[in-house]
């Protein structure tokens, strides 16, 4: 059965084992293990493991150990600058933040003026007229349908004064 | 007297900083075995450790001007070495293959057998030094690490106190409880 004494002498086997204990403590570790059968046995078992653990098969490189990792080496040092630079976690890791803030700039692009964004620039009209037409089906947004028409009507009219100030301006030149 | 002096870790590594590769390579002669037979008791796999030893060697050369000379080399390559073996025992943990059956020892080209040995006694030692490898694998992590450093690699208390970062009165009480607990869960060897 064991007791507080049993636990406290328990503790020190390490110490013991090792001779650093102070001449007081051994002595009352000693004066124990004298008389307690069962701390007897567990120091004497704890020194069996001990030397079994000593004796445990030590394991060692292969032959080939270092020439394996000089040329691991060497292949490192090999790389090319590039390689290098996107080994670096820090290029990558900036490289992926131009990469998604340009996919996010992109996104907000489309976003904002989705027609304008994706179609090339001789169908611009053609794609607004298509939009114009579908949503005029819907009643609801027939004001829409006007005020686009509206809009239409100004362009050409636009157009026009464009093309007059033009022959204006070629007009002036003739005067002259 | 033409003496040759052997130089220190610590001299080593200075002239590796300092350019010279082959004071890297005499540092990897030094202590390849050494790390194997550390990381090996973590990992029970010699394939895994040569790997991981290798991974502790590329960081000692890459990181060489990591290295300062307040500690000794060899608790500064343990360090690296036991925490790279850690981190891959997390990783198993993680990935829930790490099965019993991965404790068996294939390795034995290692295992150097005394020929004067009876065969029983062959056996047994053997059995003997699966089972403790076993029971070693079974124990909490700092127990594990602790004994494996003081018991196996047998490093002083002091290295151990720099390698795991704990004042040495808690490495002592530790060894203690932790070859206990290893007595305790081998008790069955003896019946």
């Amino acid at each position: 059965m064991q007791n507080n004494e049993c636990i406290y002498v328990s503790e020190q086997f390490t110490e013991y084992q090792d001779n650093s204990l102070s001449s007081e403590i051994r002595a009352r570790v000693d004066t124990h293990l004298a008389v307690c059968s069962l701390c007897r046995n567990t120091y004497q078992e704890l020194n069996d493991l001990l030397n079994r653990l000593h004796d445990l098969p030590a394991v060692g490189a292969k032959a080939d150990f270092t020439e394996n990792l000089l040329s691991r080496i060497e292949a490192l040092n090999q790389e090319s600058t590039w390689q290098k630079i996107y080994r670096s976690s820090y290029t990558r890791v900036a490289g992926y933040a131009v990469a998604a803030g340009f996919v996010f700039a992109l996104g907000l692009n489309i976003w904002i003026d989705p027609i304008s964004s994706v179609s090339p620039i001789g169908s611009q009209r053609i794609a607004g007229e298509g939009q114009v037409q579908k949503t005029s089906t819907d009643s609801p947004l027939a004001s829409q349908v006007d005020s686009v028409e509206y809009s239409k009507s100004d362009s050409i009219t636009f157009q026009r004064n464009t093309i007059n100030s033009g022959t204006q301006s070629l007009q002036l030149v003739s005067d002259r | 007297m033409n003496e040759i002096v052997r130089k220190t870790d610590e001299q080593l590594i200075a002239e590796f900083q300092g350019g010279d590769e082959l004071a890297f390579v005499e540092l990897v002669d030094r202590y390849k075995d050494r790390l194997i037979n550390f990381v090996y008791r973590f990992l029970n796999d010699m394939t895994d450790a040569e790997d991981l030893v290798q991974e502790t060697f590329l960081k000692v050369y890459k990181k060489k001007h990591a290295y300062r000379e307040i500690a000794k080399f060899s608790t500064w390559i343990y360090t690296i070495a036991g925490n790279l073996a850690r981190s891959e025992l997390r990783k198993r943990k993680r990935r829930k293959t790490y099965t019993m059956s991965s404790l068996s020892f294939e390795d034995n080209e290692f295992t150097p057998v005394d020929p004067d040995m009876d065969t029983e006694g062959v056996v047994f030692n053997s059995y003997a030094g699966e089972e403790i490898m076993k029971a070693i694998k079974q124990l909490p992590e700092p127990f594990k690490t602790i004994i494996i450093l003081r018991d196996i690699q047998e490093l002083s208390y002091e290295d151990i106190s720099t390698i795991l970062d704990i004042p040495m009165g808690t490495v002592k009480s530790r060894v203690n409880r932790a070859r206990l607990k290893l007595q305790e869960t081998l008790s069955y060897l003896r019946e």
